[in-house]
């Protein structure tokens, strides 16, 4: 005769495994708190990419400075005098001619666009958001190489904390009761989503 | 816990420390000859929908996505616009005031001049600037490089 196991072991082995599963979700869950939020608050700020710019903070400052001075000083002095005037004492990166009579000199972080004829002087600077731009930095995986694969290890242990958060508890409140409709739930909206706008 | 902060310490450092200011971008450049954006520009027809490699100083960045970056040419006023596909390159904006070196597809992008102040309109949004409809003044034909890989030096 077949040895069959007695219900008492059957209750020790299903324990067992749910004993297993909750270890992996919570450990899971553990190790993901990190990435989690990264990509929720960088999710939320680049979902809203027409309306704000989610990496840099921009300023536009226009001024004038008085070009005569300026007029037929050689390029070292030229910059030194431009920079000067708009206080601006970081070093030049390096500098363009949009136009005849007009220059651009980079700085880290601000562009300076002169109008030797006229004085007018635009500055575009641009500031990373502080903490933000880094969030980006990682959640649209700008990194690529080695993060790739970093990334694709917390999808993949995403995929596996849902899994088993589905197994967690047992009766009413797990998967056979409210779980069922929960879980339904969040099946649900992605697909109304799609037909709504597919 | 001590092994836990070891592998923190060296994945931050591999992915944040080296690539946040990556030289490399996209794929590796392959050409071994480089095309004078002056000739580009000159003659767009020899070019259009041929991969050239190109090289300039970065004087514009799209401030918004790092989707598109200008090349000044190597004749004094001139620039080309290079464009890549959103989030396979993104372009910092420190790299402007850098030199670059592009490679990738010349194409041609034929407007009316309802669609030019649509896509002009879209481009002062991206840089953060203003826009003014009248500068827009016919139809236009816009020269641009769709580029696969980019190296910017220091």
């Amino acid at each position: 005769m077949p040895w069959e196991p007695s219900l008492k072991t059957k209750g020790r082995q299903k324990t067992k495994w749910r004993k297993w599963n909750n270890i992996i979700h919570r450990d899971l869950g553990y190790l993901c708190v990190g990435l989690t939020m990264i990509y929720a608050i960088s999710g939320i700020a680049v979902n809203h990419i027409a309306d704000w710019n989610p990496n840099y903070r921009l300023e536009r400052l226009t001024s004038s400075i008085n070009p005569a001075p300026l007029n037929g000083l050689p390029y070292q002095q030229l910059v030194a005098a431009i920079l000067a005037a708009v206080g601006e004492n970081r070093p030049l990166v390096d500098s363009f001619s949009p136009q005849p009579g007009q220059i651009q000199l980079f700085i880290k972080g601000n562009t300076i666009s002169v109008n030797l004829k006229t004085g007018a002087v635009v500055q575009e600077k641009s500031m990373p958001r502080k903490g933000l731009h880094q969030m980006n930095f990682l959640h649209l995986n700008h990194a690529k190489k080695l993060w790739t694969w970093f990334a694709d290890l917390y999808a993949l242990a995403l995929f596996f904390l849902a899994l088993t958060g589905m197994f967690v508890l047992r009766g009413k409140k797990g998967i056979t009761g409210r779980g069922a409709w929960l879980t339904g739930a969040g099946v649900g909206l992605p697909l109304f989503f799609l037909w709504l706008y597919m | 816990m001590k092994p836990f902060l070891v592998i923190a310490s060296i994945l931050i450092t591999l992915t944040l420390g080296s690539n946040a200011l990556a030289k490399d971008y996209g794929k590796p450049l392959r050409l071994t000859e480089q095309v004078k954006i002056s000739d580009i520009l000159d003659n767009p027809d020899n070019f259009i929908g041929k991969r050239v490699q190109v090289a300039g100083m970065i004087i514009e960045v799209c401030a918004k996505r790092g989707c598109w970056v200008y090349l000044s040419s190597d004749r004094p006023y001139e620039k080309i616009q290079i464009k890549v596909v959103d989030g396979e390159i993104v372009f910092p904006m420190t790299a402007s005031g850098h030199m670059g070196t592009v490679e990738g597809t010349v194409e041609q992008l034929a407007m009316s001049k309802e669609k030019a102040i649509e896509y002009r309109r879209h481009l002062a949004e991206e840089k953060g600037q203003p826009f003014d409809p009248s500068t827009v003044t016919g139809d236009e034909r816009i020269i641009r490089i769709h580029a696969v890989g980019a190296i910017v030096e220091d």
